[in-house]
């Protein structure tokens, strides 16, 4: 990921800062904000083409339609016609996505098959994706087959989530010359303390175990923060990102079943 | 991608194994981390940390990361290391592209040499334009003169992580195998190897579209282990070619990667390599000394075709691979459209199962021993590195190994015969140059002069000499017989062979020895020895669509059902149209037909497979693989006589190995002969390729003998050996039988019939459901046995001849229809008598004889009968406690011939015994 497309969002003062959801939500408000507007919107797009690719491949059980679809889809949102419905105080942008895709997904159904294909758009670069920010995760198979296209979007939503707090910090790391520090340690970010062995990451580091535990402390605050921040870019107020993490938290627990988000 | 797109490379796991303990979650990060707690780690109560306070934090540790940059690219992280290379993710500077980087590491890039090969190499490499090759973006140089190269970073992963969730998709597999082979085909054409085909170098793109990468460059990147490089290979174990292991790289052909290609396909498939080790060595030892496991013994609901296909790739003879990698994505793209394959030319046949019930242990003993040509090749290279090393030595090139030669009337070593020759040859070659001769005799083997790869290079590495020399001696007809065979040290192939009789007089040795003195000597100094080897030299195997349709042909002869035997004469045929001097194209024809017979009798083709032997003989007298095909004919013919004249010939010409003394063990057992047929089983098992494979043949010496308790051990120990085969258990249940002990006999086939996994499956003369109803029929349970019977005839109607105690179904079939009051049994007996009549005419087998006594027995013609029981004996029938049971004879039991017929048995048993705890204790004595 370029810096260019990192945050800068804090909290510090009860201040939250304009994130790019707040920002689409003002859409509207004033044109001159349009361009920057309609600028985010593709952004977090760009950020979250998994879980829509992975909605519409399950939705449609092919891949090559879905990725078609995914393209269609983005380019229909950056026509203006999902930000109409964007308005504030309508929830958060996980939630609008999801609904559009659904509505998308039924229109698309309705329409005749010969008016899509939109073979030449090309909103994404899968290849330039999967380079730049390549997503290993392990998923149970036969759990994944019992999942509905919603449950398979909320599973990559928060994925992406993790994974993208995951690697902003592992990138300040590196640029602090520690990458090291973060292999050796980010496998401990969610770990009891007792079952994290300091002694045994000390010595890879060449440090003593009081020095690890101060420095994985500062690491599991951090990645906090850089989680807080990832969840901020798509709500609208600092209080729904306790809510929006409570609900992917669920949404990833084995025996969640599927269901609908009270609106 | 999968899972809809859930995660690039997938790693599946299966069930909820991996459930996390605090959220119960199950889905995780690559580093392991458990997503949902990584989430409620936002939720947490606590302060807030900057980058600024974070970095403070990090710059406590003294460790700092080795970042460097590499020409135009920095590096962002380390993703795989192999020998000679490392992998890098990184980011080329000013495009901001992500690319795969490889290097080779600075110790090995010290010569100037070295870079400049590696930078010739990867230029080679990056000419190549194909859709499923990873393209080469940049070939440079560091400005320390580290050359790396930068390709396309596929995000997929490799075939190595993907592999195992395309498991048990074989069209998948197959479709992407066929892209792969047609990239390895492009390369080819350009002149490029690839030399390290493997799961780990196939990537998959964002689409999942394969990506063969690093073509040619194997050995810069991936030598991996010290065994390897110490054997120059370049390549990985379990997927490279037996002939890479060996040989010097430039020898090479597309062979070695259509056989990593075959490889990978098995792996794919079957979820493992087509041979594992404990380490490499192993590993490639098993690719170079044994055929490759059958997919379907392994995935047994793999589809035919794609293990023919996976056969035709691992053949160990790169000669009878696949032509081209063409050639495989062809049949790859034919399989996808259920077109028929090539390597199997006609449509998929349907098996019929009733047909591999029948005598496989014969067929696999007598025919299938034909050697295949491919051995010698195989041997060919290992004896290169050995050679180079020998060359410079002119001593050493003009040595020879004198290794103990066989009596064979005896099947002990001939040490005197072996002195004597190797003090002559030592004397005539010293006239003719420095030669050095050397015999060994000393801790020589039970069987010596095997011809056996260990033995030659294990003496040879003792005495580092180039050649081996060894033979046979026997006595024909008071002559004595003496065959030389001279053999390159280390791979056994034979480079000379001639045999000599002499009347065995004190000075014959030495006269025979001058004579073939000046063709050693010439060899000896001779270096194409390739070209002299005499496998090559078969006209069939020169030209390319004829050494097709004959390696097509021999493969579908060791399928056992009609239909492809057909279809393999079909192919033999026209690879006779082709090559009509082929003598290994007859032989195999012969075989088949021969074959075919035997399943589904039909003297028509029986005489016919005769005379294609006979011109195989004609073309080519001493191959091994014509006399050993003959031998297997006369077999079925009946002809035991010519058929161990035969087999001797064959040992002469090509030594005793493992398949022809277990058939010739067994064709002296057939002919009532299990003293001297024990020798030759003892050799076959020790050097069986599958320990235990002869084990119920020696029980069955000994049950003939009457030593039941050797011939339990014997059974037991072929039970311990192969515990999935039914042989041994079969054996000792039949004991039980003989022994009059049905009850027993009953009892040990409930305990172990259920354990035998496939008991219907072929693997012996005598299936469990064949000993079933002989312990019926014997205990007279007629109306059990007459059911048992009618199952087993309506599968094989000529089935049972040469199973224990010659229990023909049709013959049993009879005289239980004639027993349980069928008006119509005479009528079918006479019929059969007829039919059998016909067919064993001039049999020496003494199971023919002994089915058409009984056949007479039952119809009442006790003169008859006991003139054939009599002519069975004659022809060496030995077993009188079947004779004793068999209800077939109940009617000429009280005829005072039959009770004479008994004790001339007993007596000649008696004997025999004798002279078989002689060489019970040689046995023990010589091991």
């Amino acid at each position: 990921m370029s810096p260019d497309l990192a945050a800068d969002g804090n909290e510090k003062a009860g201040h939250f800062a304009t994130t790019r959801w707040s920002l689409i939500l003002r859409y509207g408000e004033s044109s001159a904000e349009e361009g920057k507007a309609s600028e985010a919107l593709a952004e977090l797009c760009r950020i979250y083409w998994r879980p829509i690719f992975a909605y519409l491949w399950r939705s449609t059980s092919s891949p090559e339609d879905a990725k078609d679809l995914t393209q269609e889809f983005f380019l229909r949102i950056m026509q203006g016609k999902f930000l109409q419905h964007a308005d504030p105080g309508r929830g958060r942008f996980r939630s609008l996505l999801l609904r559009s895709l659904q509505n998308f997904l039924r229109d698309h159904h309705d329409r005749d098959k010969s008016q899509r294909r939109g073979g030449e758009m090309t909103f994404i670069s899968w290849d330039q994706w999967m380079a730049e920010a390549p997503s290993q995760l392990s998923v149970p198979a036969s759990i994944v087959e019992t999942w509905s296209p919603e449950r398979v979007f909320d599973v990559r939503w928060a994925a992406t989530v993790a994974e993208r707090a995951l690697r902003r910090l592992q990138e300040e790391c590196e640029g602090q010359g520690r990458r090291h520090v973060f292999d050796v340690l980010g496998g401990a970010l969610t770990s009891e303390r007792d079952q994290v062995s300091y002694e045994r990451m000390g010595r890879e580091l060449g440090a003593d175990s009081a020095k690890i535990k101060r420095l994985l402390h500062k690491l599991r605050l951090r990645y906090r923060q850089l989680l807080r921040e990832e969840v901020a870019e798509t709500v609208e107020k600092s209080e729904d990102i306790n809510e929006e993490l409570r609900y992917l938290v669920a949404s990833l627990a084995a025996g969640a079943t599927d269901r609908v988000e009270p609106t | 991608m999968d899972f809809y797109g859930l995660t690039d490379s997938p790693v599946t796991l299966v069930g909820s194994a991996n459930e996390c303990p605090e959220c119960h979650g199950v889905s995780r990060v690559a580093n392991g981390s458990c997503i949902g707690c990584l989430l409620y780690t936002g939720m947490k109560e606590g302060e807030e940390v900057t980058a600024d306070e974070l970095g403070s934090a990090l710059q406590l540790l003294p460790l700092t990361d080795y970042r460097w940059r590499l020409g135009n690219y920095e590096i962002m992280e380390e993703i795989g290391r192999g020998g000679m290379g490392v992998i890098y993710r990184a980011r080329q500077r000013h495009s901001r592209r992500i690319v795969a980087l490889k290097r080779i590491l600075s110790h090995y890039a010290d010569s100037r040499d070295t870079l400049i090969r590696f930078r010739r190499e990867a230029e080679a490499a990056a000419s190549l334009d194909h859709p499923n090759v990873l393209p080469i973006y940049e070939v440079g140089e560091s400005d320390e003169g580290v050359p790396y190269f930068s390709m396309k970073f596929a995000p997929g992963g490799s075939l190595q992580v993907v592999g195992p969730a395309l498991r048990g998709k074989p069209r998948e597999i197959v479709r992407l195998m066929a892209k792969v082979t047609r990239a390895v085909q492009y390369a080819h054409e350009h002149g490029i190897l690839h030399r390290d085909l493997k799961p780990g170098n196939i990537l998959l793109d964002a689409q999942d579209e394969p990506l063969v990468s690093d073509f040619g460059l194997a050995k810069w990147l991936d030598a991996s282990s010290d065994l390897t490089r110490t054997l120059t290979v370049f390549g990985t174990p379990g997927y490279i070619a037996p002939e890479q292991a060996e040989g010097p790289a430039a020898n090479l052909t597309a062979a070695a990667d259509i056989y990593s290609l075959g490889a990978i396909l098995f792996d794919l498939l079957a979820s493992r390599p087509p041979f594992l080790g404990d380490n490499a060595i192993s590993v490639v030892r098993q690719a170079a000394e044994n055929p490759a496991p059958r997919l379907r013994s392994l995935v047994t609901w793999a589809d035919r075709d794609l293990e023919t296909i996976c056969a035709r790739c691992l053949e160990r003879d790169p000669a009878s691979r696949y032509s081209s990698a063409g050639a495989l994505a062809d049949d790859f793209e034919h399989w996808l459209d259920n077109r028929p394959i090539v390597a199997r030319p006609v449509s998929p046949p349907v098996r019929l199962w009733r047909w591999s019930r029948r005598n496989r242990a014969l067929t696999a003993a007598g025919l299938g021993c034909i050697l295949l040509a491919i051995t010698a090749v195989l041997w060919q290279v290992h004896g290169n590195r050995l050679e180079t090393s020998l060359r410079a030595n002119q001593l050493a090139s003009r040595s020879v190994t004198v290794l103990p030669f066989l009596n064979l009337d005896t099947v002990h070593a001939d040490e005197a015969t072996t002195l004597a020759v190797a003090r002559t040859l030592q004397t005539n070659l010293s006239r003719l140059g420095p030669a050095r001769v050397s015999p060994q005799i000393e801790g020589a083997s039970r069987w010596p002069d095997t011809g056996y790869l260990e033995d030659i290079s294990k003496e040879n590495h003792n005495l580092k000499s180039r050649t081996v020399l060894t033979g046979s001696t026997r006595l024909v007809n008071g002559k004595l017989h003496l065959s030389v065979r001279l053999m390159t040290a280390g791979n056994g192939e034979i480079i000379f062979a001639r045999s000599f009789q002499s009347n065995p007089r004190p000075n014959a040795i030495p006269a025979l020895v001058a004579s073939i003195t000046s063709p050693i000597s010439s060899l000896l100094n001779a270096t194409d020895w390739p070209s002299i080897s005499r496998t090559e030299k078969d006209p069939g195997l020169k030209d390319p669509a004829a050494r097709d349709l004959i390696v097509s042909g021999r493969q579908l002869m060791f399928r056992d059902t009609i239909q492809d035997y057909d279809r393999s004469i079909s192919c033999l045929e026209k690879a006779i149209d082709l090559e009509p001097n082929s003598a290994l194209a007859h032989a195999y024809l012969s075989s088949t037909e021969a074959s075919r017979a035997h399943f589904s009798p039909d003297p028509e083709i029986l005489k016919k497979a005769e005379k294609e032997a006979e011109t195989a003989l004609r073309l080519d007298p001493d191959s091994r693989e014509v006399l050993r095909t003959l031998a297997g004919v006369l077999y079925l013919r009946g002809r035991l006589k010519e058929a161990l004249e035969g087999q001797l010939r064959a040992i002469e010409v090509g030594g005793p190995e493992e398949q022809v003394a277990g058939f010739r063990g067994m064709v002296l057992l057939r002919a009532g002969r299990p003293t001297e047929a024990l020798p030759w089983l003892e050799m076959a098992s020790h050097w069986a390729s599958s320990p235990g494979a002869y084990e119920s043949l020696i029980g069955d010496c000994w049950s003939f003998l009457v030593e039941d308790q050797r011939a339990q051990a014997a059974y037991m120990q072929a039970m311990n050996l192969r515990p999935e085969r039914f042989d041994g258990w079969v054996g000792l249940c039949h004991l039980k039988l003989l022994q009059g002990d049905m009850g027993g006999a009953r009892q040990l086939y409930a305990k172990y019939s259920p354990r035998t996994v496939g008991a219907n499956l072929p693997g012996n003369d005598n299936s469990p459901q064949e000993l079933l109803a002989q312990i019926e029929f014997f205990s007279r349970n007629y109306d059990t046995a007459l059911e048992l019977y009618t199952q087993l005839a309506r599968d094989e109607p000529r089935g049972g001849v040469s199973s224990y105690g010659a229990m023909s179904y049709s013959s049993a079939l009879g005289r239980l229809r004639q027993v349980t009051g069928d008006r119509a049994a005479d009528l079918f007996l006479k019929e059969e008598l007829t039919r059998a009549t016909e067919f064993f005419q001039g049999s020496e087998n003494p199971a023919d004889a002994y089915v058409l006594a009984a056949l007479e027995a039952s119809l009442g013609q006790a003169n008859r009968a006991l003139d054939y029981l009599q002519l069975a004996v004659s022809l060496g029938w030995l077993d009188y406690r079947s004779l004793q049971l068999d209800p077939r004879f109940d009617t000429i039991a009280r005829e005072p011939r039959f009770r004479e017929i008994i004790s001339v048995l007993i007596n000649k048993v008696t004997g025999l015994k004798r002279s078989a705890g002689q060489s019970a204790n040689l046995a023990t004595n010589g091991d």
